[in-house]
């Protein structure tokens, strides 16, 4: 049986999807719609909030979360692609592919240097 | 191949705007455009954060901004969409066996919304909502 190289996008696909599913809206939240509620002040500080992305455990499962996130949307956008009539799927997800690996790389970078 | 395979003609761009099943399959899907708009502007926040307090406050006043609130506010409405269409979901892909029986589709999707509000009680606490 030809085997499908397709798995291991498919399974980051689920597990960002889950993951997206449970943390996403309460993140959206917090950081995109609570500040201009005047809500979480404090926790949105640039002392807070140093102190909490510096913490090696909230690194850990941020970069967990981003990145599952970031494979869960390029999978889900080269479905998009094809849906809007895109055939070429070879650049298609060579470019979404390409992106979450860049997002991947910044990720970790951004999470190292704060 | 030698055989020309039957292509059904469809408008390209606009063929699921026919039917309402295949409206609610299209918004789950483009939110994957709202979740990687959320990502980038959370990885330049963290990359602001790094640059000092300053870079940081200018990142905060772009989250503030008219524009960044409206973004803000589509991407929370896709994130809904894609959560309740995702739990939707998890029976077809997910068969729980105890014992003799399958475990009920409802009651999945059931336990799945009980963690959901679980872990956003949680990360609003950890944000200080008292």
């Amino acid at each position: 049986m030809a085997r499908s190289h397709k798995a291991p996008f498919w399974f980051l696909f689920a597990a960002g999807g889950t993951v997206v599913a449970f943390v996403l809206p309460v993140m959206v939240l917090v950081t995109g719609i609570a500040p201009t509620l005047g809500l979480f002040t404090e926790a949105l500080s640039y002392d807070a909030m140093s102190a909490f992305v510096g913490n090696w455990i909230v690194k850990i499962i941020l970069f967990g979360i981003l990145t599952l996130a970031l494979w869960h949307a390029a999978h889900r956008l080269r479905v998009v692609a094809h849906d809007f009539g895109i055939r070429a799927d070879a650049p298609v997800a060579g470019t979404v592919y390409g992106l979450a690996a860049l997002g991947t790389v910044l990720t970790a970078i951004a999470l190292l240097s704060v | 191949m030698s055989r020309k395979p039957y292509q059904r003609e469809l408008p390209k761009t606009t063929w699921f705007l026919r039917h309402a099943r295949y409206k609610k399959y299209m918004l789950h899907e483009i939110s994957a455009i709202a979740v990687a708009v959320y990502l980038l502007i959370l990885i330049v926040g963290l990359f602001r954060l790094a640059q000092g307090p300053d870079a940081w406050a200018g990142w905060l006043a772009f989250v503030t901004s008219p524009l960044g609130l409206v973004i803000h506010l589509i991407v929370f409405g896709l994130s809904l969409v894609h959560t309740t269409a995702w739990f939707k979901a998890v029976p077809q892909a997910m068969r729980i066996q105890r014992g003799e029986q399958f475990v009920p589709g409802p009651t999945i999707v059931g336990a799945h919304y009980v963690v959901w509000a679980a872990v956003s009680v949680f990360v609003l606490i950890l944000a200080g909502v008292a």
